[in-house]
């Protein structure tokens, strides 16, 4: 009897512990892996997500004009992981805590998260590439005052290696390329940084 | 009468629980929707029933293996019309990580006629309730009732 009245007590200074969830409002943990979403800003195409994706929900595609790719997750196929948040190089991917998952079988096929992804040109050579996020070149290039991470971020590749190249090549080669530059100026920076490219590795050995 | 006796069943679906090949994550998690006083998905009138035959509602988890594709698909066939199929997880909607498995028969809605899909691995106490209630919507719709 005791133990039946402390039980009564304890319910009644507790309050109800049934959740009045289709009623009333329910509660989310802060932590709940729910739909992925993608922030299309800061993706690069590196795919990491594709590969990693166990259940294979995410799907890359080359856009049909070539000016930038489809991203595509299927919230039905997707196990909510998180590898593709754990992989992501730039932060793109995140879950939210959205958990309303349940639909009925005709919005079946419309459960996805989809983004046109553009490429933009290189501001040197004009190829087309994904820039990086601003504050990730900015964390990259932190230790280095000369390079301006603004720029550095919209150049392609092979473009940042010229930039890089002609910022370390000896005083030589330097008033070299520049005399090249007089007599070639429409093609001059490539030919003068690839023409840099070995001189900067006999400079460091000696 | 049989207006009045309508009118009172649909207060009350049934629900009935298949396991097709799941690990049985989202079972538990089905059990957690009827057992545990926080969700407590009998407020809805719901009951899980152990017969087929007193089932209204039907929740299939599992991507659907071969050894028990014939068994699901007999079980499923002796559940009274008018019935909700509700595929639970992300297994029975689209087979999700067993896809293409050498086993793996399903997803569900190549045998069945699915009604309501829940995808989520497994989906919370809370999506599977959002799922029943969606189930019983459609149900009542099936039977001509309104609420």
């Amino acid at each position: 009897m005791a133990s039946f009245l402390k039980i009564l007590l304890r319910n009644v200074l507790q309050g109800p512990s049934t959740d009045p969830f289709p009623a009333g409002e329910t509660f989310t943990p802060p932590r709940l892996r729910g739909k992925v979403k993608l922030d299309p800003e800061r993706c690069m195409g590196c795919r990491i997500c594709y590969h990693t994706c166990s259940a294979g929900a995410i799907n890359i595609t080359q856009h049909q004009d070539g000016s930038g790719y489809d991203f595509t997750v299927w919230h039905n196929s997707c196990c909510l992981c998180a590898n593709c948040r754990l992989y992501c190089p730039t932060k793109a991917i995140t879950l939210t805590d959205n958990w309303h998952s349940a639909h009925e079988q005709t919005e079946k096929y419309t459960q996805v998260e989809q983004h046109f992804v553009p490429f933009v040109p290189c501001t040197t050579c004009g190829q087309p590439i994904r820039p990086l996020p601003a504050d990730m070149a900015k964390r990259i290039y932190a230790h280095d005052p000369d390079v301006d991470p603004e720029i550095v971020r919209h150049l392609c590749p092979k473009c940042r290696l010229l930039e890089d190249a002609k910022k370390h090549m000896s005083p030589i080669v330097k008033a070299e390329s520049a005399s090249a530059d007089k007599e070639k100026v429409a093609d001059a920076a490539p030919k003068a940084a690839t023409k840099a490219a070995p001189e900067k590795k006999t400079t460091k050995q000696t | 009468m049989s207006d009045f006796l309508k009118k009172l069943s649909v207060r009350s679906p049934w629900l009935f629980r298949i396991n097709a090949g799941s690990c049985n994550g989202c079972d538990v998690e089905l059990a957690t929707t009827a057992f545990i006083p926080r969700y407590d998905v009998e407020r809805l009138g719901c009951r899980y029933c152990g017969s087929p035959r007193h089932a209204d509602i039907v929740l299939i988890t599992g991507p659907l293996t071969a050894r028990v594709k014939d068994k699901v698909l007999r079980v499923w066939e002796e559940i009274p019309n008018p019935k909700i199929t509700v595929a639970v997880g992300i297994c029975a909607v689209t087979c999700g990580v067993f896809r293409d498995g050498y086993s793996i028969k399903g997803p569900i809605d190549r045998y069945l006629p699915v009604d309501v899909n829940v995808p989520g691995c497994p989906p919370r106490p809370q999506a599977i309730m959002e799922a029943v209630l969606i189930a019983k919507k459609l149900w009542m719709q099936k039977l001509g009732v309104e609420e």
